[in-house]
C-alpha cells in the first residue's frame, strides 16, 4: 500500500461514515440516557454505551452494504479506529457514571446560584463524546450534534429543565437529523442486485 | 547532419497514464479490499466502464479479483497486488520527475 495517499484514504474513510447509521444510533442511545433520566434511573444509562455499540455492525451488513457495498481498510487504520473506539467508549462510560455521580450529589455541589448549571452538565459531558465520536470518524455533524448538546444544556440550565428533559431535548434534535440523513442514504442508494459488475 | 541523441526520460506506463485506471488504482492503494458497488460509487464510473477497467487492470495483474456470494447476491471483491502497488510507484516516482523538470 502507498504511504503517501493520506488525504485521499482520509477522504474515503469520511465517505463510511456518511450513511446516517451512526448518528441514528448515537441519536437513540442519547435519547435512551435521557429518557432513563427522566423515569429516575439514571444509573442505568451507563449500560445505554455496552448495548448500542454492538447493534452498529449487525445494522451495517443488513442495511448499508447492499446499497453502498464493502470496504476494508489497511491494517493500521483498523487498528488506530479500534484504539480511538475504545477510548471514545470507556470515556462515554466514564462521562456517563461521572455525570450520574454529580447529578445524585446535585445538593453538595450547589452553590446558591439561581441557575443550576449542574442539570446541564449531562448533556455537556455527552457534547464532548460527541466531539470526539465527531473526531475520529472525521465527522463535523458530530461536532454539530455537540453543538446541539451543549446548547439543550445551557437552554435547559436557565429554563431549569432537568437533566433527562435536556438530553431528550437534544436526542430529539439528533434523531431527526440522522433519519433524514439516513432516508435520503436510502433514496439515493437504492438495494443492488449485486455487488458485481 | 547527425541526429540529436534522444533525452533519457523517465518511461510513463500507458496502462496507469488513463484518467480512469489511475483513479481506480489510486483508490485501491488506500483500502485493504473494496467491493464493486463501493468502487462504482466512490470512482463516478459507469458500471461498464468500471467492469472493463477493472477487467484490465486485471489481466496486468495489477489488481486481483475474487467473485463470491454472499447469500444469494454476487459479490466481486478487489485488491491492489504487490505487481500494482510497485506500478503505482514507479508511476508518481516517473511523473513527479517528468514534472519536476518543467519550466515554471
Amino acid at each position: 500500500m502507498l504511504r503517501n495517499l493520506g488525504k485521499l484514504e482520509k477522504s474515503v474513510y469520511r465517505t463510511y461514515w456518511n450513511d446516517g447509521l451512526i448518528d441514528l444510533l448515537a441519536a437513540i442511545g442519547v435519547l435512551a440516557v435521557g429518557l432513563l433520566w427522566v423515569w429516575e434511573r439514571p444509573v442505568f444509562a451507563a449500560i445505554v454505551p455496552p448495548l448500542l455499540v454492538p447493534l452498529w455492525g449487525p445494522c451495517r451488513r443488513r442495511l448499508i452494504e447492499p446499497r453502498l457495498g464493502m470496504i476494508e481498510f489497511s491494517d493500521d487504520r483498523d487498528r488506530r479506529s479500534r484504539q480511538s473506539l475504545r477510548l471514545v467508549f470507556f470515556l462515554g462510560v466514564g462521562c456517563l457514571v461521572m455525570a450520574v455521580g454529580m447529578y445524585l450529589a446535585r445538593d453538595a455541589l450547589a452553590v446558591g446560584r439561581d441557575i443550576d448549571f449542574i442539570a446541564g452538565l449531562p448533556a455537556f459531558l455527552l457534547a464532548i463524546m460527541a466531539a470526539l465520536t465527531g473526531l475520529l470518524i472525521a465527522s463535523t455533524r458530530f461536532m454539530a450534534y455537540a453543538l446541539v448538546l451543549v446548547l439543550a444544556g445551557v437552554t435547559g440550565a436557565y429554563a431549569a429543565w432537568s437533566p433527562g428533559q435536556i438530553i431528550v431535548a437534544a436526542g430529539l434534535v439528533m434523531l431527526f437529523s440522522s433519519v433524514v440523513i439516513l432516508t435520503r442514504f436510502f433514496r439515493s442508494n437504492p438495494e443492488m442486485a449485486g455487488s458485481t459488475e | 547532419m547527425s541526429q540529436p541523441d534522444a533525452i533519457d526520460m523517465p518511461r510513463i506506463d500507458y496502462l496507469l497514464h488513463e484518467p480512469a485506471r489511475l483513479r481506480l488504482l489510486a483508490l485501491l492503494s488506500v483500502v485493504k479490499r473494496i467491493d464493486f458497488t463501493y468502487l462504482l460509487k466512490l470512482s463516478g464510473l459507469s458500471r461498464g466502464n468500471l467492469s472493463v477497467q477493472m477487467t484490465r487492470l486485471s489481466d496486468a495483474e495489477m489488481i486481483s479479483i475474487n467473485k463470491s456470494f454472499r447469500g444469494n447476491r454476487p459479490r466481486t471483491v478487489y485488491q491492489l497486488t504487490a505487481k500494482g502497488t510497485r506500478a503505482l510507484r514507479a508511476y508518481k516516482r516517473n511523473m513527479t520527475a517528468i514534472l519536476k523538470a518543467l519550466p515554471d
